[in-house]
């Protein structure tokens, strides 16, 4: 030690070292300067995408609470003096609401309107609300003995009046039945459960929810296993070759091609062989299968080369087969990252529109589909068509819509991180 | 030309290499190497980075097959089978030829699964019980028992450095196999995991034919009775390894053991 000290001091004795000159320092300075320029550009960076997030979701929140609340009429109706009967039987059965009809609820129900409201009132009263009356009767059939205040929706033109808007007329009566506390905002949870509607009133989001939620089933039943399935194959199998390549660089190309061409795709041949199946879950989960799965075979195929090769070494040395190797060893490890493409690829699915319009997925459908070859929406075109509705009701129902949409998204999301890391192993 | 010592005759081998020659696309990386492995000695392959030695030990249970540019010619023989036959079974030839690789390779499942692995896949045990059996015996083996057999549900990874080597020895002599390989086993150990291996080496020679690829002279001095010394892709020298570091007859050998090069 002692000697090595002492070298270095005499080194320093002779001469100047590089390393403690000014020009030297003046650079030191300068690289620290450009450090800092970088970090400060990196801040900024974050900082503005984050408030641009957070204005986007702010915004988006402030306007579709409203979506969420309806403006309703209260309406007392003393069934038992009404002349409508009926009991825990009758009033639960599915044709519930036809005897209702025929026992003339609906005129039961405007009489006892115009009796709250006054003739001017009544009017603003949708001439479907009966049916409101008979779902309620439905989920409790009690209310046949007594009198019950319901909450009717009001017309779309009142609901307008009570946010100060329309003619001075229909301001005057909405402020008045506000102020008799007749008329109000209430949360609108028939929204989540109702499907698309010609009122903004009578709209909900639960159509196009399950369209989305079946069609998401379809797309990721073929998207994920063909996707893997292909992405194995060529990684752990295919012979590196020109057809290979032409094969890599083909699914490159399709994953960057835009998604209207699925659509036309989707249109000339699924349609062409399956014409009775237009807006189908089960057409539109093809076609968006279509556009999902080179995603999925990218990413696969990443996640499979970043399994390292000393356990296929292992494994491949206490004699287990090519396939053994793969579904033992590789395809765990290889997991996590396959889940979190196809998740990437789902979500870009989810929020897709047009290629569903090519293929007829933009038809007014006014029930839930029930199956997946029956007439449905999704989600992202339910907001498309609310957007260009000209009812100005429908601006909140849109806002409200595109919060069930990313909370959908949320939900996939946190589902995929969950999957992933359950299935993550360390090495 | 290969220098072979005398007095090596061999009534035991188990394998026979014949004239190996192993090819990475154009590039000749081995040349004409023959040479026996028997249970009644431990085989060391010796030399300098990028020799070969590595090389030739992977033709032993045919894992150059992953390489897609490698090709081997010559004869290997495995009781009188020519493994490098195209009919040749290689699953079943990896299971009667193990390996041990540089670097510790558990798979990432429990140490119980580690060793049950190779015998499940093989059918070697019927029920429960029997795998149990066997995960003891080859643990026991490997020295290892008494340090996991309180967690064994615990990840292979979670262990040190040397305990996975053990581990992957317990995993390859599980199916029990008729040859070990071993391509530098300790190289990525210290001293005191190395000499664990190194003890285990000499349990198990005996009862399965040892052929072990080392870069310190030391090692192969101490846990081998023949070496072979490869330079350039040839088999320069092969005799007992008290000869080969006492007395090496090559200028090269003597070279390499005295330090010159390596």
């Amino acid at each position: 030690m002692a000697t090595i000290a002492s070298s270095t001091d005499m080194g320093s004795a002779q001469e100047a070292r590089p390393t403690r000159t000014p020009a030297f320092e003046k650079r030191l300075a300068k690289r620290y300067r450009s450090e800092r320029t970088f970090k400060f550009l990196g801040q900024a960076a974050i900082v503005f995408s984050v408030s641009v997030l957070i204005f986007l979701l702010g915004n988006m929140l402030f306007n579709g609470i409203g979506g969420f609340q309806r403006a309703e009429l209260a309406v007392p109706i003393d069934l038992p003096a009404s002349g409508v009967t009926g009991d825990e039987v009758s009033l639960t059965a599915p044709s519930a609401a036809q005897t209702l009809e025929m026992q003339g609820l609906p005129d039961v129900v405007e009489f006892y309107a115009v009796e709250a409201l006054g003739e001017q009132g009544a009017e603003q009263i949708s001439r479907d609300a009966w049916r409101d009356v008979a779902d309620a009767l439905s989920a409790d059939p009690t209310l046949i003995y007594r009198t019950q205040t319901f909450q009717l929706p009001a017309s779309s033109d009142l609901a307008a009046g009570l946010d100060g808007e329309g003619s001075p007329e229909i301001q005057a009566l909405a402020k008045q039945l506000a102020q008799e506390g007749k008329l109000g905002e209430n949360w609108d949870w028939g929204f989540l459960s109702r499907s698309d509607a010609t009122s903004p009133q009578q709209v909900g989001i639960w159509g196009a929810l399950k369209g989305s939620i079946l069609t998401m089933i379809v797309t990721l039943l073929l998207a994920f296993p063909i996707g893997v399935l292909a992405a194995l194959y060529l990684e752990e199998y295919a012979p590196k070759n020109r057809w290979t390549d032409l094969i890599e660089v083909s699914i490159n190309n399709l994953a960057a091609v835009p998604s209207i061409i699925f659509g036309l795709l989707g249109l000339a041949v699924f349609l062409a062989a399956f014409p009775s199946f237009r807006s189908a879950p089960l057409i539109g989960g093809m076609t968006l299968a279509l556009m999902t799965m080179p995603v999925i075979v990218i990413s696969g195929r990443n996640a499979i080369k970043a399994v390292p090769p000393s356990i296929r070494d292992g494994a491949l040395a206490v004699g287990a087969s090519p396939i053994q190797v793969v579904f033992h060893h590789v395809l765990p490890l290889a997991l996590p990252g396959m889940l979190t493409g196809t998740i990437i690829g789902m979500a870009r699915a989810l929020g897709e529109t047009a290629p569903l319009l090519m293929i007829g997925m933009r038809a007014f459908v006014a029930t839930p589909p029930d199956s997946f070859t029956a007439p449905a929406t999704v989600l992202p075109v339910q907001i498309f068509l609310w957007s260009d509705e000209i009812d100005r009701g429908f601006v909140e129902r849109t806002s409200a819509a595109i919060i069930v949409l990313l909370l959908f998204l949320l939900l996939m999301n946190g589902l995929a991180i969950y999957l992933r890391n359950r299935f993550e192993k360390t090495w | 030309m290969t220098v072979i010592h005398e007095n090596m005759e061999d009534t035991g081998a188990k394998m026979k290499a014949r004239n190996v020659s192993v090819y990475y696309g154009d590039k000749k990386a081995i040349d004409e190497v023959s040479i026996d492995v028997s249970p009644d000695y431990v085989t060391a392959f010796i030399g300098p980075s990028g020799c070969g030695k590595s090389t030739f030990l992977r033709c032993f249970n045919r894992m150059n097959d992953t390489i897609s540019v490698a090709r081997v010619t010559g004869n290997i023989e495995l009781e009188g089978e020519n493994i490098l036959d195209e009919t040749m079974d290689v699953v079943q030839l990896r299971a009667r030829v193990g390996m041990v690789f540089q670097k510790p390779n558990p798979f990432p499942k429990s140490i119980y699964e580690n060793i049950a692995y190779g015998p499940k896949i093989h059918g070697l045990a019927e029920k429960k019980p029997d795998l149990d059996v066997i995960v003891e015996k080859s643990l026991t083996r490997a020295g290892l028992w008494d340090e996991v057999k309180d967690r064994l549900d615990d990840s292979g990874t979670a262990l040190s450095g040397g305990q996975q080597q053990r581990l992957c020895i317990a995993r390859a002599i599980a199916v029990d196999p008729e040859v070990i390989l071993m391509d530098e086993p300790a190289s990525a150990l210290d001293p005191i995991a190395t000499a664990k291996i190194e003890e285990l080496i000499d349990e198990l020679s005996g009862r399965y034919a040892i052929v072990i690829v080392t870069h310190s002279m030391q090692q192969a001095a101490r846990v081998s009775q023949r070496t072979a010394f490869f330079h350039l892709g040839k088999m320069v020298e092969y005799g007992p390894t008290s000869d080969i570091f006492t007395n090496p007859i090559e200028e090269r050998t003597k070279d390499y053991i005295t330090g010159r090069y390596g």
